[in-house]
């Protein structure tokens, strides 16, 4: 079986397992909108400001919801010792990879469909022709937080403390993300295109292939009983 | 190897002691900054050495994942402490330069930033060994972050340069210009003479570590040898 | 398939859990695999199963090097625990499509049900795992590894949560493996079964192969190995 035909595999269970009880989907996505809530208390956010500075508040809220997601990540695999029924199964640790990389994605996704509008609606965003290239920023951000999310989400299955190590060894790796998404969404905010911040989007693509590549290599040694 | 080792740890001494000598003394004090300037003796290879032992935590890393020979991992281990410790050195030196020179003690520009992101890794990579409890699992899992980690190295490299660009264009590392051509000769032959004993203190300070390393494998295969007779 | 285990030990931080076990395992072959609590048979089971690696030796199947676990050597072993491996949250025939397809064995609905009607579950087929007692889940893993084919089948300890058809049922199944040339090898503490349904038992203490003889009438040197044990386990 080849290794796109197992990710597909492991990916729809993952998805019927969600679409199923939709715990981690439901609790990204209040969790998303709920600290747009906090930031316009925190911020106080008059019109004026609120367009300079939704790129950073926006992928901020993504990043703390995706991390949420992140601890929930192989929770059905813990369960019952299916991670140990995967391991004995001729499953490429790579296909792991990409099926639990995409579905941390696919529900990524979904959250930011529902909170970017929302977004715009709560803080009378003007730019709703923008939502398109703003939606495929995101995308490659949230891309390359996947891709290393799960990565960093696999380590530290047996750590103590785990929430709050995956936090700590994965945010500081982020910082070309976090960078790049934002500085590409501000420009496009802007200037209502990429433009000036073309650089900017080929570092995030540079991201997400190099350790898309290196996740599936990696994973291998990354996974044991 | 005891002797190996102190005689490496004198000569790192001897070096030192010259770089600084010719550091504070001979060299000529800077045209623009004055004495302040003469910190860079220090920063700059306490810099390039932070960097150098992340790469060995890197080869260390990836050893490790290839032959999972227990020794791999020691130098990984290691590296990264005596890594931390160079990194926390340079933030510190870079403060300390900034004051005077900037009024401040701490600005957010690329070097000093890309400097404090370094150490946030290697805290983390740190942590991550303190908080498995299983050894070979720890050692795994640290070693793929050695390896994210380094890989991921030049991307933060580019994107905080691109993000800042307030601090002053390196001189030694311009790419347009060939390194002797901005500096002076004597402030040159203070940078390497106090690099080399940068370097050779490093390599003093892992062996010790490295030993250390060894000696708990020791202790953990006298104690497993007791438990099986 | 051939099994051998050449000084395979293995290490838990200071702890062993086996130490320098040599062993060979041919097609066919059912093996009782007996021993008292940390006796480290279930170290044993998990090395075979290539889920952990050892600390030295090696084990090889058909020659080659099953250390590493290689995905075309992984579908040849199994590994049956009692209550484990499935998802609670699918339904029972949902698991055995998820792992039928993964094996890339049968995974038609037809072969399914004759599964599943075969293990006396026919009725349960669309009620999820969470729901089910676990001497149905154990029925279950029955009918997943019949549906999976194993060369080598491992089993830990699954006369705890079986009922008198249950028991009936996994050994009719374990005959029928040993029938067709797989090998299989049943870590127990239910002693006088397990001797009856298998020709050959290696009794494990404190990480040390003991005894390792196939069934001769009477089973020579048998009553020696089991006297430090039995006073301590075994039905």
């Amino acid at each position: 079986m080849t290794l796109l035909r197992q990710t597909y595999l492991v990916l729809c269970k993952d998805l019927r397992l969600e679409l199923r009880r939709r715990d981690s989907l439901l609790t990204m996505f209040f969790f998303g909108t709920l600290l747009l809530f906090v930031f316009h208390f925190s911020f106080d956010l008059v019109p004026e400001r609120v367009v300079e500075m939704a790129p950073a508040l926006l992928w901020l809220a993504f990043l703390f919801t995706g991390t949420l997601g992140l601890a929930q990540l192989f929770q059905a695999e813990r369960e019952n010792h299916c991670f140990d029924a995967l391991l004995l199964s001729p499953l490429d640790r790579g296909a792991l990879f990409l099926a639990k990389t995409g579905f941390n994605l696919i529900l990524m996704v979904l959250v930011e469909i529902v909170v970017i509008p929302l977004f715009w609606i709560l803080f009378n965003m003007r730019s709703w022709n923008l939502l398109p290239q703003v939606f495929l920023v995101t995308l490659l951000g949230t891309v390359g937080f996947c891709v290393l999310g799960t990565l960093m989400s696999a380590i530290t299955l047996r750590a103590r403390a785990r929430e709050l190590l995956l936090p700590l060894v994965l945010f500081p790796l982020m910082i070309p993300v976090i960078l790049a998404t934002i500085r590409c969404m501000e420009e496009v905010l802007h200037a209502g295109q990429i433009g000036d911040a073309m650089p900017w989007l080929r570092l995030l693509l540079g991201f997400d292939v190099i350790f898309m590549t290196a996740g599936v290599l990696i994973f291998d040694w990354v996974i044991e009983s | 190897m005891n002797k190996r080792k102190g005689i490496l740890g004198a000569l790192a001494l001897v070096a030192i002691a010259v770089g600084l000598y010719w550091s504070l003394i001979v060299a000529p004090p800077d045209a623009y900054q004055g004495e302040v300037q003469r910190i860079m003796y220090l920063h700059l290879p306490s810099i390039l050495i932070a960097y150098l032992s992340y790469f060995l935590v890197f080869v260390g890393s990836g050893l490790y994942l290839w032959k999972r020979e227990k020794r791999d991992d020691i130098l990984a281990h290691a590296a990264a402490e005596i890594g931390v410790l160079f990194t926390a050195l340079t933030i510190i030196e870079g403060s300390i330069w900034g004051r005077p020179t900037w009024g401040v003690w701490w600005t957010w520009d690329a070097r000093l930033t890309l400097t404090a992101i370094l150490l946030l890794i290697y805290v983390g990579y740190l942590m991550l060994r303190s908080l498995i409890e299983d050894e070979q699992r720890a050692a795994t899992a640290a070693a793929v972050l050695g390896i994210i980690g380094f890989l991921d190295i030049p991307l933060i490299h580019m994107s905080v340069y691109w993000w800042r660009t307030l601090h002053q264009p390196p001189s030694i590392l311009r790419p347009d210009k060939l390194p002797w051509e901005n500096v002076h000769p004597s402030m040159l032959t203070a940078l390497t003479i106090s690099f080399i004993g940068f370097l050779l203190l490093y390599f003093y300070l892992l062996s010790l570590r490295y030993r250390i390393g060894e000696m708990r494998q020791e202790i953990k295969a006298l104690r497993l040898e007791r438990g099986a007779g | 398939m051939r099994v051998t285990a050449d000084k395979l030990a293995k290490a838990y931080g200071f702890l062993w859990a086996l130490r320098e076990l040599d062993l060979e395992l041919t097609p066919g072959e059912c093996v009782a695999l007996l021993g008292p609590n940390g006796a480290g048979k279930t170290t044993l089971l998990k090395l075979l199963a290539g889920l952990i690696p050892p600390t030295s030796g090696q084990i090889l199947l058909d020659g080659e090097d099953f250390s590493r676990g290689a995905a075309a050597l992984r579908a040849r072993v199994g590994l049956l625990e009692p209550a484990g491996h499935l998802y609670e949250n699918l339904t029972v025939t949902e698991n055995l499509a998820f792992f039928t397809r993964l094996y890339d064995r049968n995974s038609a609905a037809r072969a399914i049900d004759a599964a599943l009607a075969h293990v006396g579950l026919g009725r349960r087929a669309g009620d999820y795992v969470a729901n089910l007692s676990s001497g149905m889940k154990c029925r279950l893993s029955i009918a997943k590894w019949l549906l999976l084919e194993p060369e080598l089948l491992l089993l830990d300890e699954p006369y705890g949560v079986l009922d008198g058809s249950g028991v009936d049922l996994l050994e009719d199944f374990l005959k029928d493996q040993c029938a067709k040339g797989g090998i299989v090898v049943m870590a127990s503490h239910h002693v006088s079964r397990v001797l009856d349904l298998c020709e050959r038992a290696i009794i494990l203490s404190q990480g040390r192969l003991t005894f390792n003889e196939t069934k001769r009438q009477p089973w020579p040197s048998f009553d020696q190995a089991f006297r430090e044990f039995l006073p301590h386990g075994g039905a």
